[in-house]
């Protein structure tokens, strides 16, 4: 029971990651309930364009919500590897499951306390509460979302006036 | 080899769907120690066939997971919704594992790590809180009274060890079940020079005390059915292993190389029982309460039973749909007329289950009528009170909700909506003044309006009493809507005087709040010296309603059928070329809206396309939609919190393919049109 042990010290945070266009980002594990493979996505008519529409989660509607267009990106293309990560989030002290279209889902990491960044204040092209920390690779970061605060809010998760990004449309 | 393998995964199947079936009962009933024992059982035969065959991946997985459900069926862990979300997710994913040709294969590897990983942290953070509630679980379990007493005789045969199974690793599972005192016999074994060490000659008397029943017992063994005699007996209802007597006769028995007789050994335990019993009877309780009554013509259910009803009867509306579906794309002779058939008995009994649960509003009519003929008396008003479609059903918990709010709408409405006699008298209306409350379905709506022929509100009058009490600043440029939306402001009471009846500055603001508790919505409208009319509409919670499945692009939409009136078809280019949206139907000119603007939705609309004129009240208006795919149940699904703004759409509902379709509110649609028409009319 190897994964016993190591799950057992309270320093270590487990998260998915997954990527966006050519970013990393993690979310942690115990916010996610499954991942599932893309299904058709009916949309809702006159809704906000992140919002790509429901899906049928076991006998139950659920929100999909494109995570690209959430983070000022183009809306996700399909392909093989895009599929939905399905998330229990807080939202107005409201528990509720959504899911999430990601372009791929990477892999689960064990992260110890000391290895996580604080988010820097500046620099970031996407809004620093959002963030929960940040995880040093060899060539980049992965960003480590709030997840409950991202849907919380309504807006794009792109830090304002920022001329450094270009909103690829 | 691979026969086996397919054979297995092919049992493998069948169990996974098992796990599934008894998953999603379990879900409405998650106290059931059976189901709890069936998903154990089911989980142990996955692991171990897995196990054989070498799907290794299976079988690491169901070991974590069975842990769970062990710590669940041994009462150290409750059954949760998440524990269930978790497990139902592991099913879909054992299903891809057993596709797999073999452990190489990487494409599952992050679900996996992903499930593990949660189910590790439930078994983590549930044995941590166990150490915790260590203190009181002495108390709770190890009462005596709990656990019984088991004697098994485990005689394995010589060629057990040639199945693989080692009869230590069964004892030691049976260990795990509860206290245990183990025998072992040997008088079998041979000379040395005969002993074959390739065969087992040991056989074990073991006494077991647990709470857990028979059928745990049994699992232990249930691989090593054949190779051994196996007898399991229940002795006794209580723990004999801490009778030193017990103990005491039984190693004397077995001491003189005897074999220990059933018999005598019931007749044993029967005598320690009578013992023990005796010291129990004076804290017995005993309650005996029977009473027959003749003639029950209704009985109470508790509306959790009917709530589980509900749920299976929408479970079977939409295994129904796929029925139905199957049946048409098949073509197989003689399928068709059952799946009708089945249709239509779903339909009878979802409308009688769902009635059950429905009473019309005329139940709680009287009280309101005593209230008007009261409060008129002591007013000296001449009030007349009015009722329309009391008929109208709604939900009993609803019913319940909305008395009190109803209550002081028509409170509100006999203080200070009507006037005086002398009043009345002045502005030539008519002595007796009338309030009129009127219910009626609106597609999955139902709404109640309570409405007077009274003074009406004055919007600059609450401007002002607004502006007054700091609610809004001076400059603030109020529409009359807008003005009248402020009186459902917590501490807003138009009331020049304070009285008796009402006007305590906790009026509409409460009946708004209670309305909203039951996802109902108020609105009101008041048109000065003409009187108020207070509009609520509330949803129908308990919701499956017969529809209309149309398309329009890759999009299903169900049109609730009580609001459809006639379907017609128009070739394409008639609607593109209308004057303002108007076609004739017989012999009428509709107003008819184009979804397919309304919605954006992308594609080329088909060369013929189809009308389905929509009723509401009055009004009436066409839809145009791309096709028309017939009759359909829907169980009716909320759209979630995120989708709250959404209005021409009141909730979605699955197909029989799987997919979402979503349910049209045909009544918004309607007043909004007649909204914006009456806007450029005018």
């Amino acid at each position: 029971m190897n994964e016993n042990n190591t799950l057992a010290n309270d320093n270590v945070t487990t998260f998915l990651t997954f990527i966006l266009g050519k970013e990393i980002f993690a979310t942690n594990v115990k916010k996610v309930l499954t991942i599932l493979e893309m299904r058709p996505i009916t949309k809702v008519p006159n809704s906000p364009e992140y919002m790509r529409g429901v899906i049928n989660l076991r006998g139950n509607v659920l929100p999909v919500i494109d995570m690209r267009i959430k983070f000022g990106m183009s809306p996700t293309q399909f392909t093989d590897n895009t599929c939905i990560i399905v998330l229990n989030v807080t939202i107005e002290d409201e528990e509720l499951q959504l899911g999430i279209l990601v372009d791929a889902v990477d892999k689960v990491l064990e992260l110890k306390e000391s290895e996580i960044e604080e988010s820097p204040s500046i620099g970031t092209k996407y809004k620093v509460e959002f963030i929960q920390g940040m995880y040093k690779l060899e060539d980049g970061f992965i960003m480590l979302l709030n997840m409950d605060l991202i849907f919380n809010s309504e807006v794009i998760i792109l830090a304002k006036e920022n001329e450094s990004v270009a909103i690829d449309e | 080899m691979d026969k086996f393998r397919d054979k297995f995964i092919e049992e493998a199947s069948d169990l996974i769907n098992e796990l599934e079936k008894v998953l999603l009962e379990l879900e409405s009933n998650k106290e059931n120690p059976d189901l709890i024992q069936q998903i154990f059982r089911v989980m142990h035969s996955l692991k171990g066939g897995s196990a054989m065959f070498g799907f290794n991946k299976i079988d690491k997985f169901t070991h974590h997971l069975e842990n769970i459900y062990d710590l669940i069926r041994n009462n150290k862990l409750q059954m949760t919704d998440e524990i269930l979300d978790i497990t139902l997710a592991a099913v879909d994913h054992l299903r891809n594992l057993a596709q797999e040709k073999d452990d190489s294969e990487t494409k599952n590897n992050i679900q996996h790590d992903l499930l593990l990983v949660k189910i590790v942290d439930i078994i983590n953070e549930n044995v941590a809180g166990l150490e915790e509630n260590k203190t009181i679980q002495p108390i709770v379990v190890a009462s005596n009274k709990e656990l019984s007493t088991y004697y098994i005789s485990f005689k394995p045969y010589h060629n057990i060890f040639n199945y693989g199974t080692n009869p230590l690793y069964l004892i030691d599972e049976l260990c795990d079940l509860g206290e245990t005192k183990i025998f072992p016999r040997y008088d079998n074994l041979p000379d040395l020079d005969d002993l074959d060490e390739k065969k087992c000659f040991f056989y074990w008397d073991i006494f077991l005390a647990t709470n857990q029943g028979i059928n745990a017992i049994s699992e232990v063994f249930i691989f090593a059915d054949d190779q051994c005699k196996l007898k399991v007996h229940k002795i006794s209802e209580i723990n004999l292993l801490e009778e030193i007597s017990f103990i005491g006769i039984i190693e004397e028995t077995i001491n003189n190389q005897k074999d220990i007789n059933i018999d005598q050994l019931l007749l044993l335990t029967h005598e320690l029982e009578k013992v023990f019993e005796k010291e129990q009877a004076k804290t017995e309780k005993q309650t005996t309460t029977t009473s027959h009554e003749a003639g029950i013509s209704s009985i109470r259910v508790s509306s959790e039973k009917l709530d589980n009803l509900i749920n299976w009867v929408s479970e079977l509306v939409t295994i129904q749909a796929r029925l139905s579906l199957f049946a048409q794309e098949t073509e197989t002779d003689g399928l068709l007329p059952i799946a009708e058939e089945v249709e239509k008995i779903s339909r009878h009994l979802r409308d009688d289950v769902f009635s059950i649960r429905l009473i019309p509003i005329e139940n709680m009519l009287t009280r309101f009528q005593r209230l008007v003929r009261e409060l008129s008396h002591e007013l000296n008003k001449d009030v007349v009170f009015k009722t329309e479609g009391t008929e109208t059903e709604l939900d009993k918990n609803i019913i319940e909700v909305l008395a009190d709010p109803l209550m002081h709408i028509i409170r509100n409405s006999l203080d200070h909506g009507i006037e005086s006699t002398e009043e009345r008298k002045k502005l030539g209306k008519p002595n007796r003044s009338v309030i009129l409350l009127k219910a009626f379905y609106s597609g999955t709506n139902v709404i109640i309006q309570i409405s007077d022929d009274g003074k009406g509100i004055d919007p600059e009058k609450i401007k002002s009493q607004a502006i007054l009490k700091g609610l809004i600043s001076h400059d603030a440029d109020f529409s009359k809507k807008e003005a009248l939306d402020l009186l459902f402001l917590p501490g807003f009471s138009t009331a020049e005087k304070i009285t008796k009846v009402s006007g305590r500055g906790v009026g509409m603001d409460v009946v708004k709040r209670k309305i909203a508790e039951i996802r109902g919505e108020v609105d009101i409208d008041s048109i000065l010296n003409e009187g108020t009319t207070i509009t609520i509409r509330l949803p129908l919670t308990l919701s499956i309603i017969d529809g209309l499945l149309v398309q329009i692009g890759e999009t299903k939409f169900v049109i609730p059928l009580s609001s459809v009136d006639k379907c017609y078809e128009f070739k394409h280019e008639k609607l593109a070329n209308s004057v303002n949206y108007l076609i004739r139907t017989d012999d009428h000119e509709v107003a008819f809206l184009n979804l397919r603007e309304m919605f954006v939705i992308d594609g080329t609309p088909p060369e013929t396309e189809h009308v389905v004129v929509v009723q509401f009240g009055e009004t009436k208006i066409g839809l145009s939609v791309d096709n028309i795919i017939g009759q359909y149940q829907a169980v009716l699904k909320p759209l979630g919190k995120l989708y709250k703004k959404q209005q021409s759409i009141s909730g979605a509902t699955i197909l029989g393919d799987g997919t979402v379709a979503l349910v049209l509110d045909t009544n918004k649609l309607i007043s909004d049109y007649a909204h914006s028409e009456k806007k450029i009319g005018g």
